[in-house]
C-alpha cells in the first residue's frame, strides 16, 4: 500500500495552518431562545466557548435570574424581557460582528455581557457607532470607563484601578512595601501594574521584581525561581483564569507559598475551585461574595433570596459573576421602566447617577461622569478548605473599601473621559 | 543574574523533557503514517481528567498514571480504526483537518463532562513539596516527572530496537510496501504505533495535570511547543524530538531570565534559526532513530 509522502516543507505549512486555526478559535453556534411577540429583547454577548466559558456561564445565570424576576412581576412597561444570547468566543472581532447582528437583525434594545476587556472595548465601540446601549458586566480594564468611555456604555464590575487600590492599601498595611509582581503581559495586566505603582507612589515602597508573563503561560517555574533572589515582602499574582491556577499551583510546588505572603488584585471563585486546598492561600480582592454580612449587608432580603434561589437553580452558590449579571440586567430594566422608553439616550440618562440598593451591602450608583458602577470593593483571606459543611465557603472577608476611596476621582476621570452624548 | 543561571538551566531541562515526551508521541504517529495528529493534546487532557476522576474515587496516583493513559489508548484505537485509518491513503491535510475537528469536539466534550472551570488535581502528598538540590529548592513532583519520562523514553528505545515488533515498526517507516509484501499485517502495525503515541501523550497528560492545571484546554496549550520541538529536532527522528524538546525548554527558561516578555517567542526564533541553517531540522533524516 502506498501513502502520500509528507516532507518537511509540507509539514511546516500544514502544522502552521492548523496551529493558527487552533489559536484563533473556531466559530460555534449557540441556539437562541424563541421569539416572543412584543417582548423587549436584550442582547447578551458572552464567551460561551473557550477559556472564559466558566465566568460566561455564571454571568448568564445572573442575567437569567434578573430576567425571570422582572418577567414574573410583569416585565418592563408590561412587556416581557427576552434574552438573546450569542457566543462572542472571547474574540473582539467575532464580538463586534455578533453585536452588529444582535442590533441589526434581532433588533435588541441593548447589549450586555463580556468577560475579557478587549472584547468589552470592541463591543463598546460598535455599540457607540450603532447608538445602542452597552452594559459591560464583566470586562475590567480602566479604559472602558476611562479614555474609551462613551455615553452609551456602562460598567458593572470594578475597574482595575479599584481592584489595585483596594488590595494595594490592604496588603501594604499587613505585609510591607517590597513587592514582587507576576503580571500578565497584555493591556489588562499593564493596567493593573499602573494601579499598583500608583499605590506605591502614594504610600512609599517599591517593586523589587516584575515578571511579564505571556497570556496562556503554562509553566511559571522560570519566573518563580527569581522570587527568592528578590526577597520581597509580598508576592502579587496578577494573572487570571487558568494562568492563575497554574501559577499558584507551581508556587506551592516550589515551596514559595510557605515562604512569602501572597495576594492579588482579584480572585474569582471559579479558578479557586480548580486549585487544590494546598495551593489556596493569601489575601485577594473580591468583587462580591455570597456568604458574608460584609458583602451582602445586614438582613438584606434581596441578597438572601438571590443566593438561595441561585443555589436552588444551579446547584452551587452564586459567584461575583452571577452578581454582575443580575445587577446589570436589573438596573437596565429599572432604567427602561423609569424612562418609560427603550430610547438609548433616555435610558442612559435614567441609569446614571441614580442611587440604588441591590444584592450587596450599602447603596451604589453608576457615576454620571464616567458610567462606572460605584460599589464597594472587598478584600478577603482565603480559607483553603471552606467552612464545615460548605466547601464553597472559601473567603473570609476582611476589608471593605468604599468605591470613592479606591476609584479615580471625578477630576481624574474628566481629564481623560468625554462621554459625548448625541447633541450635547 | 548569574546566580539564577544554574537553577534556570536545570529548570529548562525539566521543562524540555516534558516537551520531548509529547513530541515523541507526535513523531511516532507522523513517521509511520504521515498523520499530523492535532488531537494529540486532547488525548493528554483526556488522560489527565481520567486520572483526576480515578484519584477522586480513591485509586492511588501510581495506578492512575498507568490506567488513565491505557483508557486513552482504548479511545485512541477506536479513533484510529474508525476515523484516521480511512484517511491514510489521502493527503496529510485530510487527517490533519479531521484530528483538528476532533480536538475541538473533545474540548467541548470535556467542558460538558468535567465543567468549564479547571479542576483541582494535585500530586499525592508524598510527591508534594520541594526537595533541596543543593543549589536550589526544586519541587519533588518535577523530579518525579523527570524520572518517569526517562523510564518512558528508555522503554520506548528498548521496544523499538530490541523487540521483533519494534524492528517491524522501524522497517515499516522505511518501506511500508516491502514490509507488507513480506507478510506483515501493516494495519496492526499502524494501530499499535498509534497506541504507543497516545500512551506517551496520556502519561504526559497525567503528569501535566499534576504539575500545571487541568482544564478543557490544558492539553492543547502544550501542543504548539511540541510541534515546534518536532520541527527543530527534525522530522523522522525520535532522537531529534528528545534533543529538540530539551533545546526548547532551555531556550524558554533562558529568555525568561534575560528578556521575560520574549519567553514565548524564543522557541519560534530557535525554530527559524534551525530551519535557516539546517532546513530538515537537527536530526531530520529518514527512519526512526536515524
Amino acid at each position: 500500500m502506498s501513502r502520500p509522502v509528507l516532507n518537511r516543507r509540507k509539514f511546516v505549512t500544514i502544522a502552521g495552518a492548523g496551529s493558527a486555526a487552533a489559536v484563533f478559535g473556531i466559530p460555534a453556534y449557540i441556539p437562541r431562545v424563541g421569539e416572543a411577540a412584543d417582548a423587549i429583547k436584550i442582547g447578551l454577548l458572552e464567551p460561551y466557548t473557550g477559556v472564559y466559558a466558566g465566568p460566561a456561564e455564571n454571568e448568564t445565570h445572573g442575567f437569567e435570574m434578573a430576567t425571570d424576576a422582572w418577567n414574573k412581576r410583569g416585565g418592563i412597561m408590561g412587556r416581557k424581557i427576552e434574552l438573546v444570547k450569542e457566543d462572542e468566543q472571547n474574540d473582539p472581532g467575532v464580538a463586534a460582528q455578533k453585536a452588529r447582528k444582535l442590533v441589526n437583525q434581532d433588533k435588541v434594545a441593548a447589549l450586555c455581557g463580556t468577560v475579557s476587556s478587549g472584547v468589552s472595548l470592541s463591543v463598546a465601540g460598535v455599540a457607540n457607532t450603532l447608538g445602542t446601549l452597552f452594559m459591560d458586566s464583566g470586562g475590567h480594564s480602566d479604559d472602558v470607563t476611562g479614555k474609551s468611555c462613551h455615553w452609551n456604555v456602562f460598567r458593572t464590575c470594578h475597574s482595575t484601578w479599584m481592584e489595585t487600590h483596594a488590595t494595594g492599601y490592604a496588603l501594604q498595611k499587613r505585609f510591607g512595601k517590597k513587592w514582587f509582581l507576576i503580571t500578565p503581559d497584555y493591556a489588562y495586566g499593564h493596567s493593573l501594574e499602573e494601579g499598583f505603582k500608583d499605590v506605591l507612589a502614594h504610600n512609599g515602597g517599591r517593586i523589587v521584581g516584575n515578571e511579564l508573563t505571556p497570556l496562556g503561560t503554562t509553566d511559571f517555574s522560570s519566573y518563580l525561581t527569581k522570587i527568592d533572589a528578590a526577597k520581597p515582602d509580598l508576592v502579587l499574582v496578577l494573572v487570571q483564569g487558568d494562568d492563575y491556577t497554574n501559577c499558584l499551583k507551581q508556587m506551592n510546588q516550589f515551596g514559595l507559598l510557605k515562604k512569602y505572603p501572597v495576594g492579588g488584585p482579584q480572585v474569582e471563585l471559579e479558578p479557586l475551585f480548580g486549585l487544590g486546598p494546598e495551593a489556596r492561600e493569601g489575601y485577594w480582592g473580591i468583587e462580591w461574595y455570597y456568604k458574608s454580612e460584609k458583602t451582602l449587608g445586614k438582613n438584606n432580603k434581596v441578597a438572601q433570596e438571590f443566593v438561595a434561589e441561585s443555589i436552588k437553580r444551579y446547584g452551587r452558590p452564586p459567584t461575583a459573576r452571577n452578581a454582575f449579571g443580575y445587577i446589570t440586567l436589573d438596573r437596565l430594566a429599572h432604567a427602561m421602566n423609569d424612562a418609560k422608553s427603550t430610547d438609548p439616550v433616555k435610558v442612559a440618562r435614567a441609569i446614571e447617577g441614580v442611587r440604588f440598593t441591590s444584592i450587596f451591602a450599602g447603596s451604589a450608583y453608576y457615576r454620571k461622569e464616567d458610567h462606572q458602577l460605584m460599589w464597594p470593593m472587598w478584600v478577603a483571606k482565603i480559607r483553603p478548605n471552606g467552612t464545615p459543611g460548605d466547601k464553597y465557603d472559601l473567603f473570609d472577608v476582611t476589608d471593605i473599601n468604599a468605591a470613592e476611596a479606591v476609584e479615580q476621582t471625578i477630576a481624574q476621570k474628566e481629564a481623560v473621559c468625554k462621554l459625548g452624548y448625541p447633541g450635547a | 543574574m548569574i546566580e539564577h543561571l544554574g537553577p534556570q538551566l536545570f529548570n529548562g531541562l525539566v521543562l524540555g523533557a516534558f516537551y520531548a515526551i509529547v513530541a515523541l508521541g507526535l513523531s511516532l504517529i507522523m513517521n509511520l503514517t504521515g498523520t499530523i495528529n492535532m488531537a494529540h493534546g486532547s488525548f493528554m487532557t483526556l488522560a489527565g481528567y481520567l486520572a483526576y476522576t480515578m484519584v477522586l474515587r480513591k485509586i492511588p496516583f501510581g495506578w492512575a498514571l498507568i490506567l488513565a493513559p491505557l483508557i486513552a489508548v482504548l479511545v485512541g484505537i477506536i479513533v484510529e480504526r474508525t476515523l484516521v485509518r480511512p484517511l491514510y491513503k489521502r493527503e496529510p491535510f485530510y487527517s490533519l483537518l479531521m484530528t483538528f475537528g476532533l480536538s475541538l469536539m473533545a474540548e467541548e466534550a470535556f467542558r460538558l463532562i468535567w465543567g468549564p472551570n479547571g479542576v483541582p488535581f494535585s500530586p499525592p502528598p508524598a510527591l508534594a513539596g520541594a526537595a533541596s538540590l543543593g543549589f536550589m529548592q526544586f519541587p519533588t513532583f518535577r523530579i518525579f516527572i523527570v524520572v518517569v519520562l526517562l523510564i518512558a523514553i528508555a522503554a520506548l528505545a528498548l521496544f523499538l530496537t530490541r523487540t521483533r515488533f519494534g524492528l517491524r515498526l522501524r522497517a515499516a517507516v522505511q518501506d511500508t510496501e516491502m514490509i507488507a509484501a513480506l507478510g506483515t499485517n501493516t494495519q496492526v502495525l499502524y494501530a499499535v504505533n498509534f497506541s504507543l503515541g497516545i500512551f506517551l501523550a496520556g502519561i504526559a497528560g497525567v503528569l501535566a495535570g499534576g504539575m500545571l492545571g487541568l482544564s478543557p484546554t490544558s492539553g492543547n496549550n502544550l501542543l504548539m511547543p511540541a510541534f515546534v520541538t518536532v520541527i527543530i529536532g527534525g522530522m523522522g527522528s525520535l532522537f531529534g524530538s528528545i534533543i529538540g524538546g530539551l533545546l526548547v525548554g532551555i531556550a524558554i527558561s533562558m529568555t525568561t531570565l534575560f528578556i521575560p516578555a520574549a519567553s514565548e517567542v524564543s522557541m519560534y526564533v530557535l525554530m527559524a534559526i534551525v530551519l535557516l541553517v539546517r532546513p530538515r531540522g537537527l536530526f531530520g533524516e529518514e527512519g526512526i532513530f536515524g
